[in-house]
């Protein structure tokens, strides 16, 4: 017997059990691919990392290079078990054609390595370690990504012909985020072109025991060691080669989250419904005896139908889709050997989601106990109406048309049905909303600012090596006409004494912080000579907060600085500090930034190619350009997931009002029976429906629009806090957030409601006005 | 004598498991300017659907309505609602009520749809009708908190708001007991003798007794016609007699 009414059911009311069902294979597909491409993100990591044999710890250096002592360091600390130093030649992206393309563009260090011995790897595509012969040149995948060469072009690097013989794996360097890049060629063509560029070391150690990681950084730091670069953990190493994929993973796992609640929502509807319109039987059913529990089978059997068939619908198609979403990973880091273990954790997922239907189908038929069967005999309806709405009457309205106020009281009287579709649309707006606004805040121009950027046009970075030749360009800034402003800001290394007396390294930069401010987000910039900033990043893992005391050494001589304000940085890794006193010590430099701004900013390409030019060791950028390659890819694809995200929302929020306006229209044929045999037109009560959606609608528009702001600001604030950025707000583009959004919400409530419920014409006023 | 409604050789037919059924063969009636007529007939004989089809409620398959000089076949669905909002009023069996206004909105409802701006003249007229039939008081009352009587009532006052010429009721006693059937009539009585037509589909002999015509119908056709002359409460036990007599002789 259930059968039969299972499937007549279905069967009459198509369109929901369809939709019902896409949306659970929707949320089940979601589910299946964030578990797959979880299990396969991780498992593909480690296995590169393995095979790549990463190192534990890295620390850049430029400049002289004392082996002796790091020979012996290596020998004595108990914890390390491999040791080696490589160089990094590097080289000017204008030094570098690849087919067509010059890299002179490029804002990456470009640089260029023979394979390791040890440890450290670089792999080609098929995870095998890379043999080169001489001739041949290895190129990073992220310029096969950009399209930028491939397999046989030709290339010349500083005047010396290669040919492209393939791609390679840097467990290092794979993700943009990492400002460097390695190329690899024959020991022999490293020789050759060793004298044209400036080498920079990598100080590796693959350690006995990883998990120690923290006692063999405090030991190498307090020994003084070369440290003039960046410091890099193999923890590191894996998020950044994890974080593009890992937070495609999130996305999709947040967008599943908001389907699953979707589909919950569009099971309440119709359950509620289909209650209301069951009511006399089920009031019959239980006037006869039958158990509640007995009529619940029922419903939960139809359900169990629909979300099983949705369920395998869903999984089948994460199977398709997860070749597309896995080309990523694979191509950066290679197969995963755990594809089994991936598609059975999917399973798993989906298991859930198909439990959690169930559970919450029979949460919602709760209300049968409620029921009485003799109201339901008697009235074939509920008897609880709203209070506050009944006080809103027809008679007292004096403003608005009577089917604007019909529609609206009709909103207002079944408020428990409404708030449905409510939740769906406050859904449908937060889902364009976050990302919308995400967008507008990382491409506007004062993003920088969370960079730990100031505002200004253009950016010369040079090496410690080159240190002695900064007066020589100052000279050049102070003369040019074009120039209206610049700082020189000197990234040094110094040791900060830890509480429990052990030292770290601190990279600080000096200089006047005033003329390019940046934003911070606690206190201020330091001005006296005894104050110190700390970024977002440092200050979290030095455990210091503003008016905390910090003491710097330097040649052994220690100095306290009072800790003045936390900005949020998200370049070099985050973990910077801003001091003013000066040190005129050149030999512990490791950067030099001059950042400059001009007084016409057309001028930048120009500026930018003079002083490029004019000193070839320095690299300039362009602002806009660095910011662009460096996030480019992050903006762009918040871009695509932006306009993804409001299509999305759009086909949700169609389906959820016609399905709705459908389901209204079958409940209520009775009362649009009435209302046209006392002469209310099809337009009449189309018009009441209309009102009704887009009452529905704006309310959700205004609680989505508020929650984007609140919390959706937080989510997208813990994102960007990942890169190193503290308090984070959304640039708010007013037309777009305030304007355009709501009008395509309404425009698509709109086109749902008038395209299902012309129909109306279609409801008999014969037929259904008895009842 | 005006004739409000003229139906000509009206055929209406319904589909049912893939084959026509014919619920009105060809029916031609007219109902003229304050009359007071009643439709009797067993359960499926076409009362119902003739005064759906009359009232421009439901499309005929064949033959024409001319309401007001109006065809209906040319009439738009705009043009029907028109003349169902203000030529005619309805009371139906159950009391068709929009569940979540109350009785005075109830009651209302078909005039403001036109009449926005008076609504205070409109809220004191429906008082002034609700008052007539008896049931002042019950203006805020929801529609589940009256009795069947008094919704019923409420259909009454509903029906007049817009001075209609005439008011279709379908069987607008059969949920109600006799005493309230009998204060049903008396209203329906005196709104006939404000000059408004009222037709009535009944199988209640008694209700059809206090009309002054009396159409007989049997598998789709009117198959006899009664007069009576105007009720007055002394006749009445006659006049049931009368009827009783009529349709045993055709057989109903």
């Amino acid at each position: 017997m259930y059968n039969r009414i299972i499937r007549n059911d279905m069967v009459k009311s198509k369109a929901v059990t369809l939709t019902t069902m896409i949306f659970i294979a929707a949320a089940a597909m979601l589910v299946s691919l964030a578990a797959i491409l979880a299990v396969n993100l991780s498992s593909a990591l480690d296995t590169m990392m393995t095979k790549a044999k990463t190192p534990h710890f890295m620390q850049m250096h430029a400049g002289e290079l004392d082996t002796e002592r790091l020979q012996t360091f290596a020998k004595e600390n108990s914890n390390v078990e491999e040791f080696q130093v490589v160089e990094f030649l590097n080289l000017e992206g204008s030094e570098i054609t690849l087919g067509e393309n010059t890299l002179a563009a490029s804002v990456q260090d470009n640089g260029f390595s023979t394979q390791n011995k040890q440890f450290d790897y670089l792999l080609d595509l098929d995870g095998n370690i890379i043999n080169a012969a001489d001739g041949e040149l290895y190129v990073p995948i992220s310029y096969k990504q950009d399209n930028l060469a491939e397999v046989g072009d030709r290339a010349v690097i500083a005047g010396k012909e290669f040919i492209v013989a393939g791609f390679l794996r840097d467990s290092q360097m794979n993700s943009t985020l990492s400002a460097s890049k390695r190329f690899l060629v024959s020991e022999g063509d490293y020789k050759e072109l060793r004298s044209l560029g400036y080498i920079e070391y990598l100080i590796e150690f693959r350690l006995k025991d990883p998990s120690k990681i923290g006692a063999f950084e405090t030991a190498y730091s307090t020994k003084g060691l070369n440290a003039n670069g960046p410091t890099v953990t193999y923890s590191l190493f894996k998020m950044m080669n994890g974080i593009s994929d890992g937070m495609m993973i999130g996305v999709i796992l947040l967008v599943s989250g908001l389907v699953v609640a979707i589909s919950f929502m569009c099971i309440r509807f119709t359950l509620l419904a289909k209650m209301e319109e069951d009511y006399r039987e089920i009031g019959v059913m239980k006037a006869i005896g039958l158990r509640v529990s007995d009529i619940k089978k029922i419903y939960i059997a139809k359900y169990a139908v629909i979300a099983t068939v949705g369920s395998i619908l869903g999984f089948i198609l994460s199977l398709f889709l997860k070749e597309k979403m896995l080309e990523n990973i694979r191509l950066y880091m290679g197969q995963s050997d755990q594809s089994a273990n991936a598609i059975l954790l999917g399973i798993i997922g989906i298991i859930l989601i198909f439990f959690s239907i169930l559970i919450f189908v029979n949460n919602v038929l709760r209300g049968f106990r409620k029921i009485s069967a003799s109201e339901a005999i008697r009235f074939g309806t509920s008897q609880d109406r709203n209070r506050k709405a009944k006080r809103l009457t027809l008679s007292r309205n004096k403003l608005w048309n009577t089917n604007i106020f019909l529609g609206m009281k009709d909103v207002l009287s079944r408020k428990r049905l409404y708030i449905t579709m409510l939740l769906v649309l406050v859904i449908a707006s937060f889902i364009i909303m976050v990302p919308q606004n995400l967008y507008n805040t990382i491409s506007s121009k004062s993003f920088i600012q969370y960079m730990g950027i100031g505002n200004y046009d253009l950016r010369i970075q040079t090496t410690g090596i080159d240190v002695k030749d900064v007066p020589k360009m100052v000279d050049a800034l102070k003369l040019d006409s074009d120039v209206s402003s610049y700082a020189v800001l000197t990234t040094k290394s110094f040791q900060v004494k830890m509480d429990d007396g052990s030292e770290e390294n601190l990279k600080v930069e000096l200089g006047d912080h005033s003329i390019f401010p940046i934003a911070y987000t606690e206190g201020r910039a330091p001005e006296a000579d005894n104050e110190i900033a700390l970024s977002k990043i440092n200050a979290d893992e030095l455990g210091k907060q503003v008016g905390d005391i910090l003491t710097l050494v330097k040649d052994g001589e220690e100095r306290s600085f009072t800790m003045i304000g936390i900005y949020s940085d998200i370049t070099n890794g985050g973990k910077t500090a801003k001091a003013v006193f000066t040190d005129d010590d050149e030999a512990t430099v490791i950067w030099t930034i001059i950042p400059v701004s001009l007084s016409d900013h057309s001028h930048v390409e120009q500026v930018v190619n003079e002083y490029t030019d004019a000193f070839p060791f320095a690299k300039v950028s362009d602002i806009e350009e660095f910011v662009t390659q460096t996030l480019g890819s992050i903006i762009s694809a918040v871009e695509m997931g932006s306009y993804a995200s409001i299509a999305i929302a759009l086909v949700i929020t169609i389906l959820i009002t016609s399905l709705f306006m459908n389901m209204l229209l079958a409940k209520d044929k009775y009362q649009v029976a009435v209302m046209k045999a006392f002469g209310f037109t099809n337009t009449d009560i189309q018009l009441q429906y209309i009102t009704r959606s887009v009452f529905v609608s704006i309310i959700g528009i205004v609680i989505g629009t508020l929650l984007a702001n609140t919390i959706g600001e937080k989510l997208a604030g813990l994102v960007i806090s990942s890169f190193g950025a503290s308090t984070f707000s959304f640039t708010v583009d007013p037309l777009d957030s305030y304007l355009f959004s709501p009008l395509m919400m309404i425009g698509a409530t709109l086109f749902a409601t008038v395209f299902t419920t012309w129909r109306t014409g279609k409801i008999n006023i014969s037929e259904n006005i008895k009842e | 004598m005006k004739k409000i409604i003229i139906g000509e050789n009206i055929v209406k037919s319904f589909r049912k498991l893939n084959e026509e059924h014919n619920v009105l063969n060809g029916v031609s009636v007219e109902i003229n300017k304050g009359e007071f007529v009643s439709l009797m007939g067993p359960s499926g004989s076409g009362k119902s659907t003739l005064m759906f089809a009359l009232s421009g409620m439901d499309v005929v398959n064949s033959g024409r309505v001319i309401i007001n000089g109006k065809d209906l076949a040319t009439a738009s669905e705009n043009e029907l609602s028109d003349i169902r909002r203000k030529t005619m009023g309805f009371v139906f069996q159950q009391p068709t009520m929009l569940k979540n206004l109350n009785i005075l909105d109830n009651i209302i409802l078909p005039s403001v749809r036109d009449n926005q701006k008076n609504k205070t003249e409109i809220v004191k007229k429906a008082k002034s009708i609700m008052k007539r039939v008896g049931i002042t008081g019950l203006e805020d009352r929801d529609i589940t908190e009256v009795s069947g009587g008094q919704l019923q009532r409420a259909g009454i006052c509903r029906a007049l708001m817009n001075n209609p010429e005439i008011i279709f009721g379908d069987e607008p006693t059969g949920s109600l007991n006799s005493q309230s059937s009998q204060e049903m009539m008396d209203l329906f009585s005196e709104i006939n003798n404000n000059c408004t037509a009222v037709m009535l589909v009944t199988h209640d002999a008694k209700v059809a007794a206090r009309t002054e015509r009396i159409l007989f119908m049997r598998d789709g056709e009117i198959i006899s016609e009664c007069r009576l002359p105007k009720f007055e409460a002394k006749d009445m036990d006659d006049r049931v007699e009368e009827v009783m007599v009529k349709m045993r002789e055709i057989g109903i």
